[in-house]
């Protein structure tokens, strides 16, 4: 507002400049312009000027006022900006101009006059009253407001001071205070307030008075220019100028025509729309929500106290960092928009998963422009980290695994028997071996243990027997005496036996030692140093052998007692038997008697059977009874044998290293070797763990005690839970290297067992190795004896003791660095916190989440406890699915989380399911753009297509095609392409470098010396040579920049006009052509006019039209037979939707027809007389001939250059081939070979595309394994030895597999029509067979499977398409000329225009034969004209070592197409007419023949 | 505006390729062109671009600064396939040649405000020693086909020079 009100400010202050400026120009010249000029200028505006500058009065005096007025004028303005109305610049100027002038004038009048006395007083005139009449009319009828009634009351009122004041009401006011001023008496105040105020309501006003309104433009004009410089003098000879104001007035009247136009024209401002209605629309349309808190009660179910399960102290995970304006603005839009709150939790927030932000950035920060690239690639050295996999732990914990440790002390190593034991070894090493038992028996001393607990017994069973002591257990005394008595018959038996191996054991020791010194002294020398010493005990003589006798007579005793049960029990025994015997021998004798009564009757045999059967008991002998006397004598024997004898004294041996070892000098030599031998030998040991060698001892001498100190700690720095540890027992003899002597597994040591107080353990090895040595030494594994006649062998094996300790090793804060397993000491929980979660509680080795759940729950562990965290989530996520523990691997396990829809809401989304189809590129969609937005955007017809198609699949659409048969085959070709196309576009994403980056080849030597030899060369050469261009990809192209360059360069043998009209039907071509199937030529007429020409003279007049998709160029016209162009043809290309990608150019079908013409003159002049005067002649062209090139072809070769047969129609009207002419003439044979007419050609596209390339896929293969192999090696060097060629060995059939290529090549049999139709003429046979095939249409595998590599269809199936390429035409042919007794190949080459092709080769009697199978013709095997330029490869079907218009027929399109490139509809005589003559003919197999007949009919004079 | 044609929402993109840090080049131009998804059209503006040569700063920045303005609006119904500016800076090399410099792509800001961009660039290598040597005496530097191929992942999986950095905003 306040800017603006400045603004207007800024112009009125411009105004005043203006204003000023203006005066001064007044001032210098003055009154130089007439007065006429004004009149004729602007009569009106003259007028009105007059007007104002009559009403003011003061004003200049008062600068306050000025300042007032201006400011009223920006009030004004500001309030309707709409009030100025337009009026044209020019007109303004010229207005200003003038009204400067007048102002000249005036100013010269006023200073005639009295101008000073109007500055003093305010004078009403009567000249404002003839003023008044417009001003009043226009008050009334342009305002209709409050407002225009108030201005009128202020023109009525209204003193001389009110105009100062600038709102309504202050004049309003002021009005009322200040004396009313009698009406009709504007004063001069009042004028120039009523135009200022005029400036307001103006626009209401314009249509109703016109007029009114343009005087009233004109008043405002005029107080434009006015308003800072108001007039000086009043009272102006005022006659005269009323006068003038009247006429003015009429003259006024007339001119409001000329400013009507402007009144026309509505100006309206710019709507605007304030800012406070803005809001207050967008408060209704949108919803902000609010940026203030949302109070918890809102967020819950009513009544709900919030929970907060931190304080409940369940585990609550991080949760992501959103600011807490962006939460309350979320919080208050989900109140209002959902008023559900399932989106809060419990504790009244929202909502949400635990933060998924990792901490550390995956992607490297680019770097800013200060740093140093140096200082950012500074390179930081980290320890590698080993990963721990968690196989050995069962959960893993989420503190960082601590590195454990284990500390294995090897102390040392002593050998039991080691290959160089001396005899004396041997003895000693069992020495020491019983005394080391000795010792540890003394240690235990069982038989002391087991006479004690005899006496105890014995005791017991005393206490037992006398009832009165024990009234107690009087019960169980038998039962309890009878168990002890047992204990004590066992307990006797041990001790005895311990005493006896005592006894026995010191017997074996004292006669160890006794051999020993025997062969120390047999020996003569001293290997060990071993003595061993008895040292008797005396005892007591008397209570020694008391105690003898009294064990012995307890023993006795009890022997007694023992044996007298025994007795009793026997003669119990004894006693049944008896009976039983008494018995059996009463019926026994009963029987006896019996028997001799039978006996007597019977024989006498059977009474020696008689006692068989039942064996005779024998008679039971009474027990002995026990003998005390044999008692005391065993018991006495026995304890004489185990026993000390009571007196004797105890003999307790002591061994000791006391003795001196014989030195060397005295010793013979060959324990002198042995020693040395000994000395030579060293021993390590290599500690291994989990079968990998971690570290390894020092080497240590063997000692000549066979001990090995090595007293060295290894600690293991480990991961993970000990499999297996072990120590490998290395032995070296000298320099024969080292021999494994025995390996020796450590237990792992159990978790309790720490540094410092595991004991050291012996661990015996032994060895199996054999050896034999030739000293002293005893050896190992062999047989050695002590005898002398050596008998009483011993086999003694390498054996020996480690000593060792293994413990876990202790952290430096007390902590034994233990892994995780099997920790079963409670002792260690609060120390070993740090390493597991799960051990940490004691409960390692839970598998049971529930369990653990459970416990957890019953532990009650602090969820809160940052070091119970890890535990805490893992129970949540294991007992939140029920304690499911998925059995399986899942990439997206979130996804649950992220499914926003449903699956099926998903498929019903008409927009997901286009986005869906176009990334699967289905045809249809694959290029759609811009997939709406809405879902009720998208058409339902959008799919209509490609649903049609889906369901269509299958059905046979007749509709386009002639018969069913021919939609069959259009059908299966489309699906066979669709299949091509899906697996293409699959390959289409596999890039290869070169699909991206455009490399340099590395040039070679040739290259090399062909660019040096390029600087030498001309720089213009006479004969200039097509040089490569650079190729464009074509991607960036669009309609008009391809341009296809066709060079004509001349033609050969083309057909000349025959002399006469009088032939009519003769054939242009030779008899071997097939053109004796035309029909009946219709009569049609000749171009007699030839006949005019005089002989010698041109024959013919050839041009060239070249057309391509209905583009027609043509060269200009030639003359003869063998016309020469040299002419370049150009024409634009338009790629199918404007679509230049590969794909798309490779799928062009469109041809280039190149139509040769014979212009022809006619003079149509009707009148002879006028033929003095003028010519008139009529040009015809008569078609010739044409060559058709597919643009698939030009596109896949780039440029095409060669000479064509000229595609004559067998039957040409008129015309006849030069031959004869020329064979008289004797011309070159070798072009009379050759029948036909020739065409030279250069084709190319601008700028040269990049043809695209086929798949580079492998397809699989049903051949042998071993032919593909060599086919492979065979392509390779090929390809070694001609690289140019294109060798061909496999193929992709229609199924999309490699085939062999000779699979295709079999004798095949041709229609018997075709056989019958020349019985005795081979060739004519032959040649009608390649007619045939080249009737099947022509299709290239290019254009159907675009882009896609060659498919190679066998015959039968393309009989039965009816479609195929060169290659097909060219199997099928070689086919039936094999089948015909020829001996045929098929010649894979490059020919022109086909590019990469296939042709047959026949062997005649003596010459070869190249056959186009696409067309049917054959050339001879030195034909100049053969279009086959090269040869790659033969293949055999055994072996590697080839007009009328006429066309075969398969659509109707490109019959109108040929028919469309004649142009003979583009005679434009007046009266032609047209014959047309269609004749189809039929060959086996719906191979169709079509011969069009076209021809133009000029009725002749 | 929902009854009129089918929604789209609209992107413009206003800025300017500023500056360019090639510490070993000098007299480079840059060309600037979009790549976007299928969904998007542009409306207004300019596609594609190819700045003035620029020479290196006097002052201690050494900077190449094109201010080449970039102004234009996309259409689009989808999100996919956000508009990526792609860079190309190119120079004369020893011999005169024009060869290529550097390649950077970024994707046109999500958000709407002033962004300031820095891209790195990068430069296909030779496949081979040989080959770079010969690429550096012929002039024949290898390129991509397109320089699109920038902003495309497929079959991308190459080396690139060490980057240096185009600024842009």
């Amino acid at each position: 507002m306040k800017s603006k009100e400045e603004k207007v400010k800024i112009i009125t202050k411009e105004f005043v400049g203006e204003g000023e400026d203006a005066e001064e120009e007044r001032q210098k010249k003055p009154s130089k312009v007439p007065r006429p000029k004004r009149k004729k200028q602007l009569p009106a505006a003259g007028c009105e000027e007059m007007v104002s500058e009559n009403s003011p009065v003061d004003d200049q005096q008062e600068p306050v006022q000025e300042a007032s007025d201006t400011r009223l004028l920006g009030v004004t303005s500001r309030r309707g900006p709409r009030s100025l109305p337009p009026i044209p610049s020019a007109s303004r100027t010229g207005f200003a101009e003038f009204s400067m002038r007048e102002r000249m004038r005036e100013k010269l009048q006023a200073a005639r006059s009295k101008a000073e006395s109007a500055l003093l007083q305010d004078i009403p005139t009567p000249r404002p009253r003839r003023l008044r009449s417009p001003t009043e009319k226009e008050s009334e009828t342009e305002f209709g407001t409050e407002l225009a009634r108030e201005v009128q009351r202020t023109q009525q009122e209204h003193d001389s001071q009110g105009y100062s004041r600038v709102k309504f009401h202050d004049s309003v006011r002021k009005i009322k205070s200040k004396p009313p001023v009698p009406p009709g008496f504007p004063s001069a105040e009042e004028a120039y307030n009523f135009f200022t105020f005029n400036f307001d309501p103006e626009p209401e006003e314009s249509e109703e008075k016109p007029k009114a309104k343009n005087r009233h433009g004109a008043n405002q004009e005029e107080k434009e220019g006015e308003e800072e410089e108001p007039p000086v003098q009043e009272g102006v000879s005022k006659t005269g100028e009323e006068e003038w104001l009247d006429g003015k007035e009429a003259e006024d009247l007339l001119l409001g025509l000329d400013h009507a136009a402007e009144d026309f024209v509505a100006v309206r401002p710019a709507e605007y729309e304030s800012v406070h209605v803005r809001l207050q629309k967008e408060k209704e349309l949108l919803f902000v929500p609010s940026r203030r808190t949302v109070p918890t009660y809102k967020k819950l179910p009513e009544n709900v106290q919030p929970r907060y399960l931190e304080d409940e102290g369940l585990y609550i995970g991080a949760r992501p960092e959103v600011p807490r304006i962006n939460q309350n603005i979320m919080e208050n839009r989900l109140l209002t928009q959902e008023p559900g709150r399932r989106w809060f939790g419990d504790d009244g927030r929202i909502l949400a998963l635990p933060n998924p932000i990792k901490p550390v950035p995956s992607r490297p920060p680019t770097w800013t422009r200060e740093q140093d690239v140096k200082a950012e690639l500074e390179t930081q050295y980290k320890k590698a980290v080993k990963y721990i996999h968690r196989s050995q732990h069962l959960i893993g914990s989420g503190d960082s695994p601590g590195n454990f440790q284990l500390d294995i002390d090897i102390s040392g190593l002593i050998f039991t028997h080691h290959p160089c034991f001396s005899r004396e070894h041997v003895l000693a090493a069992k020495l020491a071996q019983l005394y080391d038992q000795y010792l540890a028996r003394r240690q235990r001393n069982k038989a002391k243990f087991l006479t004690d607990k005899l006496h105890a017994l014995r005791n017991a069973v005393q206490v037992g027997l006398n009832p009165a002591k024990t009234p107690k257990t009087l019960e169980t005394t038998p039962k309890t005496i009878n168990e002890y008595k047992s204990e004590i018959r066992q307990t006797r038996k041990l001790r005895d036996a311990e005493e006896e191996k005592d006894r026995t054991l010191l017997k074996t020791i004292i006669k160890v030692w006794k051999e020993m010194k025997s062969l120390r002294e047999f020996q003569r020398f001293t290997n060990t140093p071993l003595k061993l010493v008895l040292r008797k005990e005396k005892v007591d003589q008397k209570a020694d052998e008391e105690a003898y006798e009294a064990e012995i007579q307890a023993e006795i005793n009890e022997l007694l007692e023992e044996h007298t049960e025994e007795y009793e029990q026997k003669m119990e025994v004894y006693r049944v038997t008896q009976q039983q015997w008494k018995a059996w021998k009463k019926a026994q004798r009963a029987k006896k008697k019996k028997k001799k009564q039978e006996v007597e009757e019977h024989s006498a045999n059977e009474e020696r059977e008689q006692p068989g059967p039942g064996e005779e008991p024998e008679k039971p002998a009474p027990p002995e009874p026990v003998d005390r006397a044999v008692i005391e004598q065993q018991v006495r024997e026995k304890a004489a044998q185990s026993r000390r004898r009571p007196g004797e004294p105890t003999l307790i041996p002591e061994l000791s290293l006391a003795g001196s070892v014989t030195p060397n000098d005295q010793c013979p030599r060959v324990e002198v070797m042995r020693r040395e031998d000994v000395k030579r030998r060293s021993l390590f040991l290599k500690v291994t763990f989990n079968n990998k060698e971690v570290s390894r001892t020092e080497s240590r001498p063997l000692g000549a005690d066979f001990r090995v100190h090595f007293g060295q700690i290894f600690n293991l720095q480990i991961f993970n839970w000990p499999e297996s540890l072990t120590l490998q027992i290395y032995e070296t003899a000298g320099h024969s290297g080292t021999t494994l002597l025995a390996e020796v597994f450590l237990p792992i040591p159990e978790t309790t067992v720490v540094s410092g107080r595991a004991p050291i353990e012996e661990v015996e090895f032994s060895s199996n190795q054999h050896v034999t040595l030739d000293h002293e030494g005893v050896g190992s594994g062999v047989p050695f004896s002590f005898e002398a006649d050596g008998s009483n062998q011993l086999i003694l094996m390498t054996s020996g003791k480690v000593s060792n300790s293994v413990a876990w090793a202790i952290g430096e804060n007390g902590i034994p660095l233990i892994p995780p397993l099997s920790q079963q000491n409670i002792g260690f929980r609060s120390a070993l916190k740090r390493a597991d979660a799960i051990s940490s509680i004691g409960t390692s080795g839970l598998t049971d989440m529930k369990k653990l759940a459970k416990w957890a729950a019953e532990s009650k562990l602090d969820p809160n406890d940052p070091s119970n965290g890890p535990l805490m989530q893992l129970i949540s996520v294991a007992t939140s699915g029920e304690s499911y523990i998925p059995g399986f691997f899942r990439l997206e396990q979130l996804q649950q989380e992220f499914n926003f829809v449903s699956d099926e809401e998903l498929n019903r989304s008409k927009r997901f399911r286009l986005l869906l189809l176009r990334s699967q590129e289905v045809p249809e969609f694959r290029h759609y753009k811009q997939i709406p937005l809405y879902d009720r955007e998208i058409m339902e017809r959008v799919f209509q297509d490609y649903e049609k198609r889906l369901r269509d699949r299958n059905v046979i659409e007749t509709k386009d095609h002639i018969d069913t048969h021919r939609a069959t085959v259009a059908k299966c070709l489309q699906q066979v392409r669709e299949s091509v196309i899906n697996r293409f576009l699959i390959a289409k994403h596999h890039f290869l470098l070169s699909d991206l980056i455009v490399e340099e080849e590395v040039p070679n030597i040739s290259i090399l010396g062909l660019s040096l030899f390029k600087l030498a060369e001309q720089k213009r050469p006479l004969r200039p040579r097509r040089k490569g261009r650079k190729k464009v990809t074509a991607q960036n192209l669009s309609d008009g920049d391809i341009k296809l360059l066709v060079n004509i360069i001349r033609a050969y043998d083309i057909p000349v006009r025959k002399p006469t009209a009088s032939k009519f039907h003769q054939t242009s071509r030779s008899s071997r052509t097939f053109a004796e199937k035309h029909a009946a030529s219709p009569t049609t007429h000749s171009p007699a006019h030839s006949a005019d020409y005089p002989l010698g003279q041109v024959s013919v007049r050839p041009f060239v039209e070249v057309s391509f998709q209905r583009t027609i160029c043509h060269t200009t016209t030639a003359e003869g037979p063998n016309p020469s162009w040299n002419e370049e043809l150009e024409l634009p290309f338009r790629a199918p939707n404007g679509d230049y990608s590969t794909t798309s150019l490779q799928s062009v079908k469109d041809d280039v027809f190149i139509n040769i013409f014979d212009e022809v003159l006619y003079d149509v002049l009707e009148d002879d007389r006028e033929r003095g005067s003028g010519i008139h002649t009529r040009i015809e062209r008569h078609w010739l001939g044409c060559v058709k090139i597919p643009f698939s072809t030009i596109y896949f070769q780039a440029r095409i250059d060669g000479t064509f047969k000229i595609d004559i129609p067998p039957v040409l009207l008129g015309y006849s081939k030069e031959q004869s002419v020329m064979m008289e003439r004797g011309f070159d044979s070798v072009r009379s070979l050759s029948e036909g007419s020739y065409i030279t050609l250069f084709i190319t596209l601008e700028p040269q595309l990049v043809p695209g390339e086929s798949v580079r896929e492998k397809f699989d293969s049903q051949e042998d394994e071993k032919l593909l192999q060599a086919t492979e090696k065979f392509r390779a060097e090929c390809t070694l030895k001609f690289p140019t060629r294109q060798c061909l060995t496999t193929v992709v059939d229609i199924s999309g597999k490699t085939v062999f290529v000779t699979r295709y090549l079999k004798p095949l049999n041709p229609p018997q029509e075709l056989l019958n139709a020349y019985p005795n003429n081979p060739q004519a046979t032959a040649e009608l067979v390649a007619r045939y095939v080249s009737l099947i249409p022509f299709l290239p595998d290019t254009v159907s499977f675009a882009g896609v590599c060659d498919l190679w269809s066998t015959s039968d199936q393309f009989l039965d398409l009816l479609a195929g390429d060169e290659e097909e035409h060219a199997v099928l042919l070689c086919n039936y000329f094999l089948s015909m007794g020829k001996k045929a190949w098929l010649v894979t080459g490059n020919a022109i225009p086909e590019g990469p092709t296939a042709y047959v080769l026949t062997q005649e009697q003596s010459h070869y034969l190249i056959w186009n199978p696409c067309s049917g013709h054959f050339y001879g095997q030195f034909d100049t004209f053969c279009p086959l330029k090269s040869v790659s490869c033969l293949i055999g079907p055994d072996n590697f070592s080839g007009f009328p218009l006429h066309m075969p027929y398969s659509e109707m399109k490109p019959l109108i197409e040929a028919v469309y490139s004649t142009g003979v509809h583009n005679i434009d005589a007046p009266n032609v007419e047209f014959a047309l003559a269609v004749y189809v003919h039929p060959y086996p197999k719906n191979v169709l023949s079509v011969w069009i007949y076209v021809a133009s009919l000029i009725r002749n004079r | 505006m929902a009854a009129a044609g089918p929604s789209v929402f609209l992107l413009m993109v206003n800025g300017q390729v500023e500056s360019a840090q090639f510490p070993e080049y000098d007299d480079l131009y840059c060309k600037y062109c979009f790549v976007y998804g299928q969904d998007w059209a542009p409306t207004a503006g300019l596609e594609e671009g190819i700045s003035q040569i620029t020479s290196k700063s006097q002052d201690a920045r050494r900077a190449l600064v094109w201010n080449f303005p970039i102004d234009v609006t996309f259409k689009s119904t989808n999100p996919y396939g956000w508009p990526q500016i792609v860079l190309s800076v190119y120079g004369p090399d020893v011999f005169g040649n024009d060869v290529v410099r550097g390649y950077g792509a970024v994707h046109v800001p999500l958000s709407p405000g002033r962004h300031k961009k820095t891209i790195p660039m990068f430069v296909p290598e030779s496949t081979s020693k040989l080959q770079k040597f010969t690429s550096w005496f012929m002039g024949r530097r290898p390129e991509y086909t397109d320089p699109k191929v920038v902003a495309q992942g497929e079959g991308r999986e190459g080396k690139g020079s060490p980057p240096w950095k185009v600024g842009l905003e």
